[in-house]
Parts: C-alpha cells; sequence; structure tokens
C-alpha cells in the first residue's frame, strides 16, 4: 500500500498509521480509523495505511509522535479500544558466530515471512538514528478476522471511539508544542 | 535445535511458516552420512490456479499479483505475457519499456530488501536486521534506502509499490507523465552509487568454500540482460521458447509435502535465479556491472551458492542502470494500452522475478474465461536443487557444532530463495543425534 511522501521532518510532527488488511474483516479496522481520522483532522497529520511495519521507516522519520491504530487480539472483550505506548524489547546483540538465540525467536519481532514486526521496525529505526520519538499503538480488540470486507458489527461500534483517542492523542501532542 | 550423538543424526527445521503456507526441513545423518533431505513447503499459489477459472482473461494479472507482497509485478508481467500470448497481442516498444522500468523498481526493492535483511545477517553473525542494524547502522540505512528507490519507481509507474494497479493487460491504464518519470533520474543515480558500495561491501563477507554442479536454468534476452521476456536457456544447451519450456517442466506431488517439485523432463533438478541469469548473461550486462562484479571477485559465472548475494548485488547495480536507461529515453505510450479483445487459445509467458524465473499458461474460451491456468513460480523450481545443496552442505558441515550445523542449514536455504528464506528466519530448527 502506497504511504503519502514525508512532507518534511518537522520534530513536532505527528503521524497516524493505520495497520491491517482490509480483506481480513476486522483487521481492517486500522484503516478504517485513520480514513475518519483524516476527515477530521486532515491539516494535523500525515495519515496513511500501511501493511508492512517496514513501510513506516522513512516515513515517521524525526516525528514527535507516531499513532499506529490497528486491530489487536489479546483476550480482551470484543470492542476494546486500548491505548499501547510501545517500548521495544532490548535484547543483547550477538557478536559473532551463529545467533546464539534460536532463529525462531529474532529480535525483530517477525510476525511475518517478509517483514517485521512494529517493535522491531522501532528497534531498526533508533538503531539507524531514525526513530521517531514516541510510538503509541490505538488497538481495537477484534472478533473475526476471517477472509472478506467489512468489519464486524461490535469493531465497527467500536470505531467511533477509537478515533476520538486517536484525536486526543493528537490534541494533547499539539498542546504540548 | 540439535539432538544426538556420534555419526546418526537428525536435522529437523519443522514449522517453515510464512503467510503463504507451510513447511519444513529435515535431514538424516547415519553413519556420518547423509541419507535423506527433504524440503517440505505448501504452497498457496497452487490455490490461485483453481480460483482463476472462469475469470476473465483481463483478470489475471491482478489475481496473481496478489501471490506474493514482495514480486507483485512478477506476477503482472508474466501474467500479461501469457495472456497477450494467448489472444495473439504484441504491445509497443514503449509498453515494453515502461513494463522493464517497473520490473527494474520491483528488482531494487526485492533484491536490497533480500541482500540487507534477509542475507547479510547471515554472514555477520546477526539473529536479524535489527542486530544487524544496531551493530552496522550505515550498511542498513544505505540498504533502506535502496528499498525506497525501488518503491518509488513502483509507485510512480504502478501507482502503489505493494500489488500496482496501473498495470492491465495490454499495457498501462495511464501513462505517468515525463515529468514524474525524470524525477527518477536523481534518487536512482544515487541508487546506482548505493549498489555498487553494496557489492563492495558484500564482496568483504567470508564464504565457505562450496561449488554446486548446478544446471542453471534462465531467460536470456539477446542484447539485454533479460527482465521481461525472452527465451529460456541453460547451461547445459537448452534454447527454447516459453510455451516449449513448460512443455518441458514436469511438477511431481512428493509424499511427504503439499508442494509440488519440478524438474526437467529427462534432465532432473535445475536452478533459477541470480547465478543462473548471471551464468547465461553476463556477457549482456552494462559495463558499470560488469566492473563491480570483476572487482568483487566473480567471473563469467558463479557456482558457489553462498556468494549469490555478490551476484544479487551485481544485479541491483544492473536494475538501476537500467532504470536510468529507461527514465532517459521515456516516451509516454499512446495510448497507454493496446486492446486485448477475448481469443480462443493458450498462452504461456515467462519473465525473471527478482528470486528466478516464472512462467505462467492460460487456456482461454472464446469468450475469455480461463479455462485453466498453471502458474510455476520459482520456488518450486529450485526445491529440488536447494536439498542438493542442503545435502552438501551437511556432508562437509558434520564436523561443526549442532548449533552452527543448523544455522549453515538454514542459511543454505537462504541463497535461493527469499520466499523460504525470509520464513527460514523463524524456523523451528531440530538437530537430532541418535
Amino acid at each position: 500500500m502506497t504511504l503519502p511522501r514525508v512532507p518534511g521532518g518537522g520534530s513536532r510532527r505527528v503521524v497516524v498509521a493505520g495497520m491491517g488488511s482490509e480483506d481480513r474483516r476486522d483487521d481492517g479496522a486500522g484503516r478504517e480509523v485513520v480514513g475518519r481520522v483524516a476527515a477530521l483532522a486532515p491539516e494535523a497529520c500525515d495519515v496513511g495505511p500501511a501493511v508492512d511495519p517496514l513501510d513506516l521507516l522513512g516515513w515517521w522519520d524525526g516525528a514527535e509522535l507516531v499513532i499506529v491504530v490497528d486491530a489487536v487480539r489479546s483476550g480482551d472483550r470484543p470492542g476494546t479500544v486500548s491505548v499501547i505506548e510501545l517500548v521495544p524489547e532490548v535484547t543483547p546483540t550477538n557478536r559473532g558466530g551463529p545467533p546464539a538465540r534460536p532463529p525462531q525467536t529474532p529480535a525483530s519481532g517477525l510476525t511475518s515471512t517478509h517483514g517485521i514486526g512494529l517493535s522491531g521496525a522501532l528497534r531498526l529505526a533508533r538503531a539507524i538514528g531514525s526513530a521517531p520519538r514516541r510510538v503509541v499503538v490505538v488497538g481495537i480488540e477484534g472478533v473475526d478476522f476471517g477472509w472478506g470486507t467489512g468489519l464486524s458489527p461490535t469493531v465497527s461500534a467500536a470505531v467511533p471511539r477509537a478515533v476520538d483517542r486517536v484525536l486526543g492523542l493528537i490534541g494533547e501532542a499539539r498542546s504540548c508544542a | 535445535m540439535t539432538h544426538g550423538s556420534g555419526g546418526n543424526r537428525t536435522v529437523r527445521v519443522d514449522g517453515l511458516a510464512r503467510v503463504e503456507g507451510q513447511g519444513s526441513l529435515r535431514v538424516e545423518i547415519s553413519d556420518g552420512a547423509v541419507t535423506d533431505v527433504a524440503l517440505e513447503i505448501f504452497e498457496a499459489p497452487r490455490y490461485f490456479e483453481a480460483l482463476l477459472k472462469g475469470r476473465g482473461h483481463t483478470e489475471a494479472p491482478d489475481i496473481t499479483a496478489r501471490i506474493c507482497g514482495i514480486c507483485p509485478v512478477a506476477y503482472q508481467m508474466t501474467a500479461c505475457a501469457a495472456i497477450e500470448d494467448a489472444c495473439s497481442v504484441a504491445v509497443d516498444e514503449r509498453i515494453v519499456a515502461l513494463r522493464r522500468l517497473l520490473y527494474c523498481g520491483e528488482w531494487i526493492q526485492s533484491h536490497a530488501l533480500h541482500v540487507y535483511l534477509l542475507h547479510a545477517p547471515d554472514f555477520l553473525g546477526c539473529a536479524d536486521a535489527v542486530e544487524l542494524a544496531e551493530r552496522d547502522p550505515v550498511s542498513v540505512q544505505r540498504g533502506l534506502s535502496l528499498k525506497r528507490t525501488g518503491n518509488l519507481v513502483m509507485e510512480t509507474i504502478g501507482g502503489r509499490s505493494i500489488h500496482p494497479v496501473n498495470v492491465r493487460t495490454g499495457g498501462f491504464y495511464r501513462a505517468p507523465s515525463p515529468e514524474s518519470v525524470a524525477a527518477l533520474a536523481e534518487p536512482l543515480r544515487r541508487a546506482r552509487d548505493a549498489a555498487l558500495d553494496t557489492v563492495a561491501w558484500v564482496a568483504g563477507f567470508d564464504y565457505p568454500d562450496v561449488e554446486g554442479d548446478y544446471r542453471f536454468v534462465a531467460l536470456r534476452g539477446g542484447d539485454r540482460y533479460p527482465i521481461e521476456s525472452g527465451w529460456v536457456g541453460s547451461s547445459d544447451g537448452l534454447d527454447v521458447s516459453a510455451a516449449q519450456f513448460a512443455d518441458l517442466v514436469v511438477e511431481e506431488q512428493v509424499p511427504r509435502s503439499t508442494a509440488l517439485q519440478a524438474r526437467l523432463e529427462g534432465r532432473d533438478e535445475y536452478l533459477t535465479g541470480p547465478l543462473a541469469r548471471y551464468a547465461l548473461n553476463e556477457a549482456v550486462l552494462p559495463t558499470i556491472a560488469r566492473q563491480a562484479a570483476s572487482a568483487a571477485g566473480l567471473r563469467s559465472a558463479c557456482r558457489n551458492p553462498f556468494r549469490s548475494i555478490v551476484v544479487r548485488s551485481v544485479e541491483l547495480v544492473f536494475a538501476c542502470d537500467e532504470a536510468l536507461r529507461l527514465v532517459a529515453s521515456y516516451e509516454p505510450p499512446n495510448p497507454p494500452s493496446v486492446d486485448v479483445s477475448s481469443h480462443a487459445g493458450t498462452g504461456t509467458g515467462a519473465t525473471e522475478a527478482p528470486r528466478g524465473l516464472l512462467f505462467h499458461r492460460y487456456e482461454l474460451d472464446e469468450q475469455g474465461v480461463i479455462l485453466q491456468a498453471r502458474i510455476v513460480p520459482p520456488t518450486s523450481q529450485n526445491q529440488l536443487t536447494i536439498e542438493a545443496d542442503l545435502r552438501r552442505v551437511v556432508q562437509g558441515g558434520l564436523a561443526l557444532s549442532d548449533n552452527e550445523l543448523t544455522w549453515r542449514c538454514e542459511h543454505a536455504v537462504r541463497n535461493h530463495d527469499p520466499c523460504i528464506s525470509c520464513a527460514a528466519h523463524f524456523l523451528d530448527v531440530a538437530v537430532t543425534r541418535r
């Protein structure tokens, strides 16, 4: 999915990214939320859908705040909206030779075969000196991740609450400027 | 994970999980000799062949693009070639050039991803790209910059970098403006410099002294390095059309796997991908890429699978240079596509995906409805050769510790195919000694 061009790396920038696939039902919640945020706060942030956290590299460089909106599956009540501060796990760097850690548990937080997880993307960005100051995940507890488009009624009803949380976070960041 | 002791060991790699399917790896060692190697891959692209039946001929490029998020252009271009072959349609040179430019973008982003984020960590003792970035941020930054340039080319020509939306049978929905294409020149010049640095970087890695007796199979493109078209050649004298090649490829179901394994009728296993392309087409690389290859110690062919990262880097130089040539000579095709009217018949298309030869074959009825579809990706074609590599690597590495042997096996898989190799980054590996 194409992301919008980075319009300059101002230190007060707030970036909002919707993650997930619209073809997997509730997994499209992040993109639905971001679409509504774009309509309500078009000047306040850079908004774009993304599939792979790796796509965020370059786009979020130097931002004050990055808000990633995504469907989650944590065992909580479906439709629950949660806000999670992303703190990447710090693991010791291996020095030479084959990796000591079993390859199935890489530091990148690998969740797919071709990309790296959000935590891994943030760690990578920090390593190369281009990380945003703060990354927050706004999660919506999904219930249906099957094939097809369209959110479940429970998640659909939660979308306005998630939009409010995102707008609130944007407002807080702006008021601190 | 490795278990066992003495001369009897079993190397198991379970759960070769990836979005498209599952697979595993098992190596049996008895009395110090490798007795069995099984690479088991379950490939989702098979389902697409059934999905395509009953769909319109113009839908094939967009449907098949969904097979892969890394090389959607390869599927689109190959589907277009096969459908146009079935409908006896030829596109004009400007459309061919624009397709080639789009494909260059995919090569750049895919090769940069594999070289920097998937393959290089193996050589530098890193578990993954994050660990590599922590140790060598400048290099990873360079790789990410290259990848972004590839994405930029795909966005400019294709409308977006993943599953481009501007491709159709017969050409494109819209020709990009000359200004937007010209704007690619400066990023591509920087990318070409970065690609040259990449070749020098990987040339300094330590490589196991291993060579395979490969049967290389790749497109041959006449006076240009092959990407979007060509005849199929091999290192043992094959010189056939895509349609003839498709007739020669035999796909077999083996009991241990839902994956199909391809072999050449009467010739057995073969290898596609960068090593094969380079071996059969080195002479037509542009001077800048040939010089980079020579400086990195490559001769006219490379049979060390671990050095595929060097060849892939040389192809990065080529792809950037070729994209620059195409940008400089760009003329918007007008109209941006030619009519591909429905036509009963069978068509075959073959192109060079970043990781190897990809071919499609479609049978259409007079309304253009797809009656049969056959899609053979590089992964299927390389499976038997990867198993042969593993056998060689294990036999030569029996003295290695369990951890090192398992790691070397995964590395051997990653040498050839990102679709497997990226999954291999989280394989559950088990080596059992008995």
